[in-house]
């Protein structure tokens, strides 16, 4: 696709454990993207259930489609947009076998999920015991473009992104739950996943504190040669609406041309090396 | 410092709200740590939803750390409250058929369990959470009485070393009086926290910092330059006071066990 796309970054906070009470959350912030002139909205990692849910999780989770994705694809249709947005994932073929997924839907239903690759399981962070990771990358055509969906730890390895983008992502967002402790990483490797891959990027993160932990918002949206095209404040909830036009990847792809550069043979000697850390 | 000053406000000010309480109860004492938790609680909450109870007892009463309680209540805009302990103590002393008056440990940790009973006794009446005033320092190296001092529903400063406390202290506006004097849990008289830890907090804190980041003593030794030796003293009652900081411990039997993992968020909406 090419032309202008309005995105909103909706950073909230979530109840944690109250699939409720965060899917009113989610409709309302629906509704405010639709009278802005946002055609994308963009919720965080988990934003249907809370992160910090721990055992709670085996009786939030969803099948996908489920009751949930099912009540966000009618506000989708009912406001005419497209939602993103993060729940736990119940597997099809088993009852407690979960993914971190992240949801796409659009005016006409369910486009597609994607399953986070890269689960943190360290320091405050224990998402292996619940999740199952994922295997694929998702790029979905649509209407706003090629979308692709990773989430949180993901950007931390340039390979993820890095697919989504040669899969023929434009447009890649990622949906997050990350704590202040963390925004330094986040903030450098957001800007790096663009311009590496000259593409957009829309970061959405989480607002709130749950069992201590405070996310630090900061929601953004990257243009491909890395520039901040918009933000949203640290710490707090917050909605941001902003535009961004596809054509400008063009002159950057030409000004600094990663994807032309890139080197295939490396990737054979990158599998093998990883194999013997 | 004004990052962990804003977290921290922001912490309390969410927890209070999400647990429906109505304020919060602390025990004042005059020393750097209450007197920066109530700051701190008084900053997120306002003044009046945060009661301030001083607890002196006659064997370690000072009125130098009175004045300061007083002080910071004032400042603050506190309300506050001063029960005199001294004869609860004495009738609990008296109760206890083996009581050895000698053994000053097990005797200052009644006190510590007493000032205890009271700030719970004042939540529970109230509505309110129970304030703790434990630093990092201190909670690492176990220098604390269990279920005593610690007790606390939230422990808004336990994630700073001394040393960041009295940092924070200041930027809050908490006088060098109170930042600079010498620590005591009040347990019984003279008793004074660097004397007991055996060294300055300003070397503690960067032993325990090292042991925070992985480090083990030979490499906290050169980086400081000391002993191996202290570094490996203070990484043992480090490890050594794990019990103190943990649900008591349990025979695991069933699927899910208290403590270990049976695992649920502190709250649900």
């Amino acid at each position: 696709m090419q032309g202008k796309l309005h995105i909103a970054l909706a950073q909230i906070s979530c109840y944690q454990g109250n699939k409720e009470k965060n899917l009113e959350t989610i409709k309302e912030n629906v509704v405010r993207a639709k009278r802005e002139g946002a055609q994308l909205v963009i919720f965080p990692e988990l934003s249907l259930t809370g992160y910090v849910v721990r055992d709670q999780i085996y009786e939030l989770a969803e099948r996908i489609p489920g009751p949930s994705t099912r009540i966000v694809e009618k506000l989708a249709k009912e406001n005419e947009l497209h939602i993103i947005f993060g729940m736990p994932e119940t597997s099809e073929k088993a009852q407690a076998t979960l993914y971190n997924s992240a949801v796409l839907v659009g005016p006409n239903g369910l486009i597609g999920k994607y399953r986070k690759m890269y689960l943190p399981t360290h320091s405050i962070f224990e998402e292996k015991r619940y999740f199952r990771p994922g295997y694929q990358v998702a790029v979905y055509d649509t209407k706003l473009g090629k979308i692709g969906l990773v989430i949180c730890y993901d950007i931390y390895f340039p390979e993820v992104t890095r697919l989504t983008r040669l899969k023929g992502a434009q447009l890649i967002v990622c949906i997050s739950a990350s704590p202040g402790i963390r925004r330094a990483f986040f903030e450098t490797l957001t800007a790096a996943r663009a311009i590496e891959n000259t593409a957009f990027l829309a970061y959405v993160n989480r607002a709130g504190i749950e069992d201590g932990l405070q996310f630090w918002g900061g929601s953004r949206i990257i243009g491909p040669s890395g520039r901040i095209i918009a933000e949203a404040k640290y710490d707090e909830e917050d909605f941001v609406v902003a535009e961004m036009d596809y054509a400008d990847a063009k002159q950057v792809e030409a000004f600094v041309p990663t994807l032309r550069d890139l080197r295939p043979e490396l990737f054979d000697k990158l599998k093998e090396s990883a194999e013997d850390l | 410092m004004s990052e962990a000053e804003t977290r921290i406000v922001r912490f309390i000010k969410d927890y209070v709200e999400k647990t429906g309480t109505n304020g919060v109860v602390l025990g004042l004492s005059g020393g750097i740590d209450s007197c920066t938790v109530a700051a701190l609680s008084a900053e997120a909450l306002g003044g009046n939803k945060v009661l301030a109870l001083m607890l002196p007892e006659r064997e370690t009463a000072n009125p130098r750390d009175t004045d300061h309680a007083r002080f910071v209540a004032r400042r603050f805009g506190l309300k506050a409250q001063e029960i005199n302990i001294t004869d609860t103590l004495t009738t609990v002393y008296r109760s206890i058929q083996d009581f050895d008056p000698a053994d000053k440990v097990s005797k200052g940790n009644v006190k510590a369990r007493m000032r205890m009973i009271y700030v719970y006794y004042y939540a529970n009446r109230l509505g309110n959470l129970v304030c703790g005033s434990s630093d990092k320092s201190e909670t690492m190296m176990g220098y604390f009485t269990k279920w005593g001092d610690v007790a606390a529903d939230i422990s808004p400063i336990m994630d700073l070393y001394k040393t960041q406390v009295r940092k924070l202290a200041t930027h809050l506006g908490i006088p060098a009086e109170i930042v600079s004097k010498p620590s005591t849990p009040a347990l019984w008289a003279g008793q004074l926290a660097e004397d007991e830890l055996g060294m300055r907090y300003e070397q503690l804190d960067l032993i325990l910092y090292g042991l925070e980041h992985f480090m083990n003593p030979r490499e906290i030794a050169a980086q400081l330059n000391i002993n191996t030796k202290t570094a490996t003293k203070v990484k043992h009652r480090w490890l050594a006071a794990e019990h103190k900081r943990r649900m008591p411990l349990t025979a695991k039997l069933e699927y899910r066990t208290v403590g270990s993992d049976f695992r649920l968020p502190r709250t649900i909406s």
